[in-house]
């Protein structure tokens, strides 16, 4: 195999504005101490400390989707990872990006459920968020993602953005995009 | 008062869990930090019990202060279980009341605060700190 050259990559994090970047089997503590360096980061930036929760609560909701989504399916821990990017937008703003992968079905769900919040207005969002905030537990949607996927629509400057990408089996990747 | 060490509730913070202090006597709690453990209905279940068995024991007042700041969803959920304690007492008639302080570079702790008391009647302060 050759060497990967780390300076090309090095080069695309500079020219995508890449913050912080994950790829891998991820634990509790490993996105507390990223979540860490994400927060310390956009300090460095200048960023409104309300405007520095945001980006952090949508990263902590999307990656905690993750984990739940992994233990909920019973994934062994070489399955249960999870991609996740923050970038700086060209408009000024952050964009969290995350995937994983999901059984085709829950795939074809999420899209489905992000589709819909993506129509919906900040009043409808909030209006989403009450009534999943109403719901019992063990109704929280198909993979938990419920309220988190609201919190994240409503945390947003943007429509959420999200595909599915084809693995050849049985499981697709997921990927969802906020901008902040 | 030999039942007292059940009464008393003291949990330290850590990185994604707020610290939790409670006074039987005085009928204060205070919870401080941020709060993102993955299962938050566990961490708060300590915290509800609590509340429950003050409420039940008494009539005295209940004073919760809070300087809460990030709360995933999980956990804002766990705080409206909470609530929903507080303002079921406040229609019996219990003197329970909220303080909610937060920074004020901070406006959204503000809101946080804010979208929860519009679903309570019981008093509900939100407060900037060093104002």
């Amino acid at each position: 195999m050759n060497a990967i050259d780390l300076f090309e990559l090095r080069g695309q994090f500079s020219r995508r504005n890449i913050l912080l970047c994950f790829n891998g089997p991820i634990s509790h503590g490993l996105i507390e101490e990223l979540g860490n360096a994400l927060r310390n980061y956009l300090t460095a930036e200048q960023l409104q400390p309300s405007a520095v929760m945001d980006v952090f609560g949508v990263y902590i909701e999307l990656t905690q989707n993750i984990r739940h989504y992994c233990r909920v399916r019973g994934y062994e821990d070489s399955d249960a990872a999870a991609t996740v990017v923050v970038a700086r937008d060209d408009d000024g703003g952050y964009a969290v990006q995350a995937g994983n992968m999901v059984e085709r079905g829950d795939g074809e769900a999420l899209l489905a459920r992000i589709e819909q919040l993506a129509a919906k207005d900040k009043a409808e969002l909030k209006t989403a968020y009450k009534e999943q905030l109403r719901r019992p537990r063990d109704e929280d949607a198909i993979s938990g993602a419920g309220l988190g996927l609201i919190d994240v629509a409503r945390k947003s400057s943007r429509p959420l953005a999200a595909t599915l990408s084809d693995l050849g089996g049985e499981r697709v990747f997921f990927s969802v995009r906020a901008v902040i | 008062m030999g039942n007292r060490p059940m009464n008393e509730l003291n949990i330290e913070a850590t990185q994604s869990t707020p610290s939790v202090s409670a006074d039987w006597d005085s009928g204060v709690m205070h919870i401080a930090g941020d709060s993102f453990p993955e299962n938050s209905f566990e961490f708060f279940a300590g915290v509800i019990d609590w509340i429950e068995r003050y409420l039940a024991s008494s009539g005295r007042p209940l004073h919760l202060d809070l300087r809460l700041m990030y709360m995933n969803t999980s956990s804002v959920k766990a705080m409206m279980d909470i609530f929903d304690l507080l303002e079921d007492a406040h229609r019996d008639g219990r003197a329970v009341e909220v303080i909610w302080h937060h920074d004020p570079a901070n406006e959204r702790v503000a809101d946080l605060a804010g979208e929860f008391r519009e679903d309570c009647t019981f008093p509900f302060g939100i407060e900037k700190d060093g104002v």
